[in-house]
């Protein structure tokens, strides 16, 4: 991991207006009331690995990764790939110079396929957009290559969309993906949406695509099983902000943040003792409480914990986490245990 | 051309539409009188435009089942000896004419701006939109009258004959737009939430293109259900405002103009000179209005 990462960002910021009637905005004089989606991220992710997003619904990671292709344009910030700035005054424009190289893949393989069109035809549009073939033929056969890539018969580009399953839809959307030949995948919850046997299949899939293709992926994800199989480092997201950041391993056998302990003891089986004693919800990312946003909810909280916001500290090598309990050493070791996966052991 | 045919015949709609009686029937009507509109030059007895072969003596014939009736005019003759029944399909002419254009032009109008509306958004979208709102309060008659009125003014008077015929389908037109731009910008909004327009950004494409090639489709089949019914409702008030005498000329007479004419000798016996062309303008709007609920229904699954 010792390679410029391919893909940064620094102090990355989404903030999106609330609507309300006007004469609310003219009561507080225009202040306007603000959800923080991304409140400052830094993240780095190495190229031809994988940096995998967790945290619960709404915490901000499907936010991040469309500020990372440019679906969204960050409130503040700056983005670098492959060790340039872009220039996000551009607004949108500012991706033009490397929109070949990032791509997308979507959590419903059903909404994310126009379903008018023929899969040759969807696979065919960003080869056009980029202009990357030149004749009919090229076409074709660039088509049923990717075709080919991701498990699916040359036969396949002639029907729609609603003749395959979610499973042959999502190798469908990632054959889309792959077309303009990018280096850096978004997949948002890639597999959220499909049968465990069948996710077992696609995350293979990318697994060996990446390896094939050396391609860098940002996953995000809520499952940890997936995550554990996906990724090399993992981002916890907890209400716009990275709480901790590790090596995929060290994550699940040593988390430090509170937040992560509670996922990481959702998902251990059922009937097993000494379960962190936690409730509560997320709060609303309208009103984030004071100092760390995780306090209401944390079993360890002091009074600085309410009223000053921790920052990411490194811990340990290439991990950090940001909690005043754990840079003041007054929380109890952490006992990690592997999670099941989803892909069988060969 | 029989790729064409075979798509038609296997598709879902044409299996629906052989098991409506209904369907078939206004279908039949309206493929009648689009037939007759069309080839009324070849297809009427008489031509009624050409001075030189209209007589005054043949002024107010009844039908031919009528005593009195002479035999070459089927439906009678007017007051100025035109054959009745070649009226009508000549003012058919003009009235689907007029029809057709008006719907054409208020749904692209309407369209476009509708999916621009939906798909920018902001002030933009506030501002089409509200002015649909708006227009919408007033009734579409009124608004045409509005539009054909101002129009007139602007138009120098050596072109207003020839002009005229336009200046109805533009009225008619802009007082149509804001149902197709409500169903186009609703249509738009569901469609821009979906992940396929969002891989489209990412890909890059210009946002006029993704409006053409993935928004545009997705509008066609809703506004083409609304068209047709817009087209009875478009021709209704073509008749409406040449029977206040604002319409087309009469000497390009469409059926709200025959009905105008004839209204004057409604009361002094001379029926058939308003009766036909009335018949034939709801038989058309009836037919034409049946088949669109028909589309309607068809098309949304939730009715089946």
């Amino acid at each position: 991991m010792s390679a410029p990462p391919l893909v940064e960002a620094f102090g990355l910021e989404k903030r999106f207006a609330i609507a309300r009637p006007w004469l609310a905005r003219l009561a507080d004089r225009g202040r306007g009331r603000f959800v923080h989606a991304v409140a400052g991220v830094d993240l780095a992710v190495p190229r031809g690995r994988t940096l995998a997003l967790v945290g619960e619904s709404g915490c901000g990671k499907s936010t991040l990764a469309r500020l990372l292709v440019g679906l969204l344009l960050p409130s503040a910030g700056r983005i670098r790939f492959d060790g340039r700035d872009l220039d996000l005054r551009l607004g949108r424009r500012a991706w033009a110079p490397v929109r070949r190289r990032i791509q997308m893949i979507f959590q419903d393989p059903y909404a994310s396929l126009d379903p008018r069109w023929r899969v040759a035809d969807i696979l065919a549009e960003p080869l056009e957009a980029f202009g990357l073939v030149r004749s009919r033929g090229e076409r074709r056969e660039r088509v049923e290559e990717l075709l080919r890539q991701v498990g699916l018969s040359p036969a396949d580009g002639q029907k729609y969309p609603h003749e395959f399953s979610g499973g042959q839809r999502q190798r469908i959307s990632i054959a889309r993906a792959l077309a303009s030949r990018p280096d850096f995948l978004v997949c948002d919850e890639p597999t959220s949406a499909l049968d465990v046997s069948v996710q077992a299949q696609i995350l293979n899939l990318m697994k060996q695509l990446q390896e094939e293709l050396d391609l860098t992926y940002l996953f995000i994800s809520h499952d940890l099983a997936v995550v554990s199989v996906m990724a090399d480092v993992v981002g916890v997201m907890y209400l716009g902000r990275i709480v901790e950041l590790a090596p995929s391993k060290e994550l699940f056998l040593r988390p430090r943040h509170p937040y992560t302990r509670l996922l990481l003891d959702t998902v251990r089986e059922p009937g097993r003792r000494g379960r962190l004693p936690l409730a509560g919800e997320v709060p609303s990312p309208i009103d984030p409480p004071p100092g760390c946003a995780f306090h209401p909810r944390c079993p360890w909280a002091s009074a600085r914990c309410r009223g000053e916001r921790p920052e990411l500290e490194p811990v340990g090598e290439a991990h950090a986490v940001a909690c005043h309990g754990v840079e003041e050493g007054r929380l109890p070791d952490p006992r990690g245990a592997p999670v099941s996966s989803p892909c069988a052991a060969p | 051309m029989w790729a064409a045919v075979r798509k038609l015949r296997d598709h879902e709609l044409w299996w629906h539409f052989t098991r409506s009686p209904l369907a078939v029937g206004s279908a039949g009507l309206v493929f009648a009188f689009v037939l007759g509109a069309l080839t009324a030059p070849w297809l009427a007895p008489h031509d009624p435009f050409d001075p030189a072969r209209v007589f005054l003596a043949d002024a107010f014939l009844p039908p031919v089942w009528v005593e009195g009736g002479d035999p070459r005019f089927l439906l009678g003759t007017d007051d100025q000896g035109r054959c009745v029944l070649s009226t009508i399909l000549w003012g058919a002419r003009i009235s689907f004419f007029v029809g057709v254009s008006a719907v054409a032009f208020s749904a692209a109008l309407g369209t476009v701006l509708g999916i621009t509306a939906g798909s920018v958004g902001g002030a933009y979208e506030s501002l089409v939109m509200r002015a649909a709102d708006v227009q919408l309060t007033f009734p579409g008659i009124l608004v045409a009258l509005l539009i054909g009125g101002i129009a007139r003014t602007l138009v120098p008077p050596a072109l207003l004959e020839a002009a005229a015929v336009w200046v109805v389908v533009a009225s008619i037109g802009i007082a149509g737009w804001p149902q197709y731009a409500r169903i186009a910008r609703a249509v738009t909004l569901v469609e821009t939430s979906k992940d396929y327009i969002a891989a489209a950004q990412v890909m890059g494409l210009h946002p006029v293109r993704i409006m053409f090639r993935h928004l545009l489709p997705n509008v066609i089949g809703p506004i083409s259900v609304v068209g047709t019914i817009g087209l009875a409702l478009a021709i209704v008030s073509e008749a409406t405002l040449s029977f206040l005498g604002v319409g087309v000329p009469p000497t390009t007479p469409s059926l709200g103009t025959l009905i105008r004419i004839g209204n004057d000798f409604l009361f002094s016996g001379e029926w058939w000179i308003v009766f036909f062309p009335s018949l034939a303008l709801v038989l058309l709007v009836s037919a034409v209005n049946l088949l669109g609920d028909w589309l309607r229904d068809a098309l949304d699954p939730k009715l089946r």
